[in-house]
């Protein structure tokens, strides 16, 4: 088929679904979702997709349309599927990225076009410019944070981070030098170090050489294994922490026995089988949990794809509210009824954290959304001091 | 209808992108803002990759300074963002000269790998340096604004680029049209164009910078559209994609540039949205496909898809001379009889072998002189040697007085020196017209800049117009839009012979020039070479052909084993004892 | 005393007070950084060297050399684990291709005899390894030895494969083309390797564990081994070259192409034992970097990259300066982590252009080289 016909069928199929969707648009709730999905980073992003899969068809009661595009982790092309998704979709809400400099490039297309987005990455919500956005996975300083306080906890006065050349890199040690330095712990060494280093010994060494009480290591994954294992080799006897992006079976997998004991911050949805009953984030977990694994098979469940079962039930609570006021779907007013449900300040009980979004807090994170785990037994547990 | 037939696809295509926000929906809109602003960056890979022969896996850590330079200064000094674009044009255009200087210098693959050096060190810097956010990079770049309208949305954003484009694309072609284009296309031969007096390291340099240039507005654009700035868009695959991209459309040509991103775009948006079995896996497969179709085209179309394109569209004619020129300005010839080239003692050693040693003689302005012998006689090294090619293990050469024998050629070849090479050293692609033209750089004096804002049209047309005087004069006048590689190897060497009188020399040097033409054509050669003496031509020749000779020359000289070993005229040599031994054998005794 | 214990020893010497060891370098570091460095450059300086080969005998710049040693340690981490690699259908694509390519040239010479060798090539590996990997023979318990010859069968061959589909038929263009094909074939590569291996890095567990004692240091156990591999492979190429007619045939075609097609070398052929010798270095490598570090489908880049700094110190010409000069950006490496990790990589690229700068100028054949 020549480009010119290609191009005539297309156009021609976009003015039937636009007609289609003039007459859809006062009936249905449009919410576009953009992942990592191919490219290096997709394991990160397809249990996000898989979650996407298997959401009800009703948002707040009214019929809901998950638009899911692809970004492969390039901020240029999340930007495309924002635009596409605010220019010609015409949606209520924008969900993605799940890679943290695709979100932060959505950030402005969001705001400009008043639609709300909810980042599923960790990102840096810029303060003045927040209006419409919104973080659901735990800000990487409250994940620290406890890290730190066991250090407080054990008494420890010097530690030690070797971590990502890279952006997780970065946040972590940018949270880790804050917090440490408020809690009275010196920090006697920094390092930084590549996912795809053949070895860490010159790190590791320099890192051993400074004697931390502790050692904070600033991966995920796989990776996070080397420095680990490089490390506990030259005889490191203290608390060895991870970040949470190390809290995957790869990492244990890798690791073997020899990660035993390792520490880390993640989401209670990890360990729902060892929280009390008493925490409400049991139940929501649990029921995810059941869903997830009859469509996908038994086997654990990353943590990501809870972050994307919580955005579906911020939405359906912040569309329950929004429909009251009357706007209609596909309207401004109904992007701006939903944005100001959302920062009413109500708790949405998700799978990783109880959340409560307002104006002036836009990650709605406390410390009921972390936990800190530890590698026993082959697995991760609910870390009991 | 003043328009002229191969304008007209491009006043199509152009018509197209303006109206597009009105009649294509905006995925088509969006898209053609990024084929724009990858186009940029390719056009400047053409430049340098096509019609010079760098090729360079580094033209995205050039964008990455111009994004990065315009974020700085619009966050940090609260500039607007209009005026970031001199700044990062300032600091791709100075990086561009520092790296370009030191990459030039490089020949051959280890040019290739020291632009992936570069390309890669200047990502990690990107990514490491304090302030600049690390590789989260930084965000929050204000977007360019014009009377109100925030260039945010893709159509705006377009036609911006477009129009940019359209400038550039304008500039490029005048500027390859051009006195200054001419001697860029010819840098594929450095030798040659050397020989005639240009610049070549220089105009590199140049052009390095120019495609350094063209890859910072692109950053400039993509950090005020994007609003963000970060390593990632600025990487080894970010530099690999814009060369792919050249090569897909085809490096010879400014068309490629556009083409080249627009085929690969397409595709990569038709793998990734368009297909619906393939939506969610599709983005796996672009690596594979585009490394495929680069292969495919290198095994059998290495020149791109754009010469198939053009096969379909009328083509731009080629550079005719005009009518009328003024003409160049003419050398004032040495008088005739005076001491013109010197020889003296000259000797070269190339390790343990002596290829020439203790070679004196004398050519008198006016005069035809032959240098003859044997192969293996050391004829070749001495032309070299008095061209500037090689420099001598002893001895020295005067020309007029001054002593040239350690000057480079371009220093000879402004003295007054002309030469042909033994093997034909012209451009195929390049018309006729063209070749001889490139003869008479150094009879004008616009360059790269002049070119491309088409300020050297007078040069131009007098340098074309004095190319045709010179095909004319050889009896190739018919033959001037022709490729030059079109020729016959005879009419070549006559070609070559007009581009070296182009230069409106004192001293005409001719390797060999009688090689591989038929009878009827050394007498025009032999005919040709007498009339230049009648005007006051002085000329050298080096031949195998002693017929041709004999008849021609006013003196001989003939070498053997790399000395002289007996001079004077026709007749003399002709009956010389050790010239008839030298090429027939001596008696046994 | 092996050197955790010497390690311990002194720094309880100077415990108590503020140690002006504290991250600065000493003996044993430096020991310990030289051997780290030694154990990977002894992979770069293995990859140096088939790139070395394969550019003399093809003027081919083997960009993918790399990723032929991830494959083999992905292929060699995933037999490990139990689970049957998808190399069988990476190896069975890319041989399919090479049919495809030499059915066409047959088709326009008319001769069919050679599309025999290029099926036997193509089709037998992969089918032997399908076979032997769905069988139980090679399951998680089977013996390494196992497990390394399968990974050697799968990944070795896709070299002279992708010389059949291509880059025999670019013989004739520039080393500058062939670059660019190499590029993009590296690029191709990577997306197969996405495909096929998926997003996840892997480690292999290691061949042999711990160290060994020698008095004033302890040397790993794993650098040992990788030492001995690379001796004898070293030592078994040397023989080749000087004691085997192919060998010699190979160094003909590297002096002069046509000058060996004169005396009746099938320089073609001599150009498919090169890469298929360079698929068995790779596929060598890739097994050795596995149990030191992670290894992910696009790993390859970086590894190959670091061993072309090799190559260009011995101006794509010696085998020794190559090797020599791969060591040492191992060992550079390893220090370069202990003083500035996070600039290593940009160190480590940006000392390749003085080097790329002294090699262009010095380097006598590339002078009369007209594109």
């Amino acid at each position: 088929m020549t480009p010119v016909r290609q191009l005539a069928l297309k156009l021609s199929a976009l003015a039937i679904a636009a007609g289609m969707s003039a007459t859809a648009l006062a009936q249905e709730i449009r919410i576009g979702l953009t992942g990592t999905f191919t490219g290096p980073n997709a394991s990160v992003g397809i249990p996000y997709r898989n979650t996407a899969e298997i959401y009800p068809p009703t948002l707040g009661g009214v019929p809901a349309r998950w638009i899911v595009l692809d970004d492969g982790g390039d901020p240029t092309a999340g930007i495309k599927n924002a635009r596409r998704f605010v220019d010609e979709d015409k949606v209520d809400a924008i969900v993605g990225s799940t890679s943290t400099p695709v979100a932060t490039a959505m950030f402005d297309i969001a705001s400009e076009s008043r639609t709300l987005q909810i980042a599923m990455a960790p990102v840096a919500i810029p303060a003045g410019k927040a209006a419409w956005l919104f973080n659901i996975p735990q800000p990487v300083p409250l994940m620290v944070s406890a890290i730190v306080e066991d250090m407080k906890r054990r008494g420890i006065k010097t530690a030690a981070y070797i971590g990502y050349a890279d952006g997780w890199g970065d946040l972590n040690w940018n949270g880790f030098s804050k917090l440490a330095a408020d809690a009275g712990i010196k920090v006697v060494a920094t390092e930084r170090f590549n996912r795809t280093d053949t070895s860490v010994t010159g790190q590791a060494l320099k890192v051993f050489s400074a004697s931390p009480g502790a050692v904070f290591v600033g991966a995920s994954g796989t990776p996070a294994v080397l420095p680990h294992v490089s490390i506990k080799d030259l005889g490191f006897k203290g608390p060895i922490y991870h970040t949470h992006g190390a809290v995957a079976g790869a990492f244990i997998q890798s690791g073997g026995k020899a990660v035993e004991g390792a520490l880390m911050p993640t989401g209670p949805m990890v360990v729902t089988a060892d929280l009390p009953e008493s925490n409400p984030i049991r139940k929501v977990s649990t029921d995810f949990i059941t869903r997830y694994q009859a469509k996908w098979g038994p086997g654990a469940v990353t943590p990501f794809a809870g972050y994307a079962w919580d955005a579906y039930l911020l939405l359906d609570a912040a569309v329950a509210s929004a429909a009251k006021t009357g706007a209609k779907p596909g309207t401004p007013q109904f992007r701006a009824a939903l944005r100001d449900a959302m920062i009413a300040g109500n708790e949405v009980v998700g799978t990783n954290a109880v959340y409560k979004h307002t104006d002036a807090d836009r990650y709605g994170v406390d410390e009921r959304g972390r936990v800190l785990v530890e590698v026993k037994g082959g697995a991760f547990r609910l870390y009991k001091p | 209808m003043g328009v002229p037939a191969h304008r007209i696809p491009a006043l199509v295509v152009g018509a197209v992108i303006v109206l597009s926000p009105w009649i294509m929906p905006v995925w088509v809109v969006t898209l053609l803002g990024y084929i724009g602003l990858n186009a940029i960056v390719c056009l400047g890979l053409v430049l340098l990759t096509g019609m010079v022969g760098i090729t360079s896996f580094g033209q995205a850590a050039f964008v990455g300074l111009g994004a990065y330079v315009s974020a700085l200064c619009v966050l940090g000094f609260g500039v607007s963002p209009w005026l970031t674009l001199p700044a990062a044009l300032a600091a791709s255009g100075l990086a561009g000269a520092l790296i370009g200087w030191l990459t030039i210098r490089l020949s051959g693959h280890y040019l290739v790998l020291g632009t992936m050096a570069w390309g890669l060190g200047l990502f990690y810097l990107f990514g490491n340096l304090q302030g600049l956010g690390g590789f989260n990079g930084i965000a929050g770049v204000p977007r360019l604004e014009a009377a109100g309208l925030s260039l945010v949305e893709p159509a705006p954003f377009m036609l911006l680029v477009w129009a940019v484009l359209a400038v550039l694309l304008a500039g490029t072609t005048i500027l390859i049209n051009s006195r200054a284009g001419r001697a860029i296309r010819a840098l594929r031969d450095p030798v040659m164009v050397e020989s005639f007096g240009v610049q070549s390291a220089t105009l590199k340099l140049k052009v390095f910078v120019v495609a350094a240039l063209f890859a910072g507005l692109a950053g400039w654009l993509h950090a005020h559209y994007l609003g963000h700035v970060s390593p990632s868009p600025f990487g080894i695959n970010a530099s690999v994609d814009y060369l792919f991209m050249a090569v897909i459309g085809g490096t010879g040509s400014p068309a490629g540039a556009v083409l080249g991103p627009a085929v690969v775009e397409s595709l990569r948006t038709l793998l990734r949205d368009a297909v619906p079995a393939l939506k969610g896996v599709g983005g796996n497969f672009e690596a594979i496909v585009f490394g495929a179709l680069v292969i495919l085209l290198l095994q059998r179309a290495s020149g791109g898809l754009a010469p198939y394109l053009s096969r379909w569209l009328p083509q731009r004619p080629p550079a005719r001379a005009p009518a009328m020129a003024q003409p160049l300005p003419r050398r004032s010839l040495p008088a005739t009889g005076s001491a013109l080239l010197e020889v003296r003692g000259l000797g070269k050693r190339f390790g343990g072998l002596v290829a020439l040693q203790g070679v004196s003689f004398d050519i008198r302005a006016g005069e035809i002189v032959a240098l003859i012998g044997p192969n293996g006689a050391g004829k070749s090294t001495l032309f070299n040697l008095v061209t500037g090619v090689l420099p001598p293990s002893e001895g020295e050469v005067l020309l007029q007085g001054t002593r040239i024998e350690t000057r480079p050629p371009r220093a000879i070849a402004a003295l007054g020196v002309a030469r042909t090479f033994q093997h034909v050293r012209l451009r195929p692609t390049m018309t006729c017209l063209e070749n001889v033209a490139i003869g008479a750089w150094l009879r004008g004096r616009s360059g790269v800049l002049a070119g491309a804002l088409a300020l050297s049209r007078r040069e131009d047309a007098q340098s074309l117009f004095e190319a045709q005087r010179q095909l004319d004069r050889v009896g190739l006048g018919a033959q001037a839009d022709a490729p030059a590689g079109s020729l016959a190897l005879g009419s070549q060497r006559v070609l070559e012979i007009a581009r070296a009188l182009a230069a409106d020399p004192s001293l005409l040097m001719l390797d060999e020039p009688a090689a591989g033409l038929r009878l009827q054509e050394k007498q025009a050669l032999a005919a040709l070479l007498r009339e230049l003496k009648s005007q006051g031509v002085t000329v050298l020749v080096v031949e195998h052909d002693m017929d041709f000779v004999m008849n021609l020359v006013d003196r001989v000289v003939v070498l053997q084993f790399g000395t002289k070993i007996a001079e004077g005229t026709p007749d003399e040599v002709r009956r010389d004892p050790r010239v008839i031994e030298a090429y027939l054998g001596g008696l046994d005794d | 005393m092996n050197a955790v214990a010497y390690w311990s020893k002194s720094r309880a010497a100077h415990s108590g007070s503020t140690s002006p060891d504290r991250g600065r370098l000493n003996a044993t570091i430096a020991t310990l950084l030289v051997q780290d460095g030694l154990t990977s450059g002894l992979i770069y300086a293995l990859l140096a060297v088939s790139i070395v080969l394969v550019f003399l005998v093809t003027r081919v710049l083997w960009v993918p050399a790399g990723d032929m040693v991830a494959f083999a340690a992905l292929t060699m981490s995933l037999l490990r684990q139990g689970i049957a690699p998808n190399t069988v259908w990476l190896l069975a694509g890319l041989g399919l291709l090479a049919v495809i390519v030499q059915a066409w040239r047959c088709h326009r010479s008319g001769e069919w005899r050679s599309l025999r060798g290029v099926l036997l090539l193509a089709l037998l590996p992969p089918l032997l390894g399908y076979v032997i990997t769905r069988s139980g023979l090679a399951g998680a318990e089977a013996p390494v030895l196992v497990h390394a010859l399968i990974t050697l069968l799968l990944v070795a061959p896709m070299a002279p494969l992708l010389y059949l589909t291509a880059f025999r038929p670019l013989t004739e263009a520039s080393v500058l083309v062939k670059l660019i094909a190499a590029v993009a074939t590296h690029y191709m590569l990577v997306g197969f390797g996405l495909l096929f291996f998926g997003a996840e890095g892997l480690r292999t567990p290691p061949f042999i564990s711990g160290r060994l004692d020698v008095g004033i240091t302890t040397l790993s156990w794993h650098l040992l081994l990788s030492l001995a591999v690379s001796i004898v492979m070293i030592a078994a190429l040397w023989v080749f070259f000087e004691r085997t007619l192919w060998g010699k045939a190979l160094r003909a075609t590297a002096l002069n192409r046509f000058g060996a097609r004169l005396v009746g070398i099938r320089t073609e052929r001599a150009g498919l034992l090169a890469f298929g010798i360079a698929g068995l270095i790779g596929a060598l490598s890739g097994l050795m970097i596995g149990p030191i570090a992670t290894i992910y489908y696009d790993s390859g880049f970086l590894i190959g990259l670091k061993a072309f700094i090799g190559v260009v110190c011995a101006a794509m010409a010696s085998f020794p300066v190559a090797v020599l000069g791969a060591l040492a950006v191992g060992v550079f490496e390893a220090f370069a982590s202990f003083f500035a990790s996070a600039l290593k990589e940009a160190i480590v690229f940006v000392l390749l252009v003085p080097i790329l700068l002294w090699r262009s100028l010095t380097d006598h054949s590339l002078h009369g080289e007209d594109d």
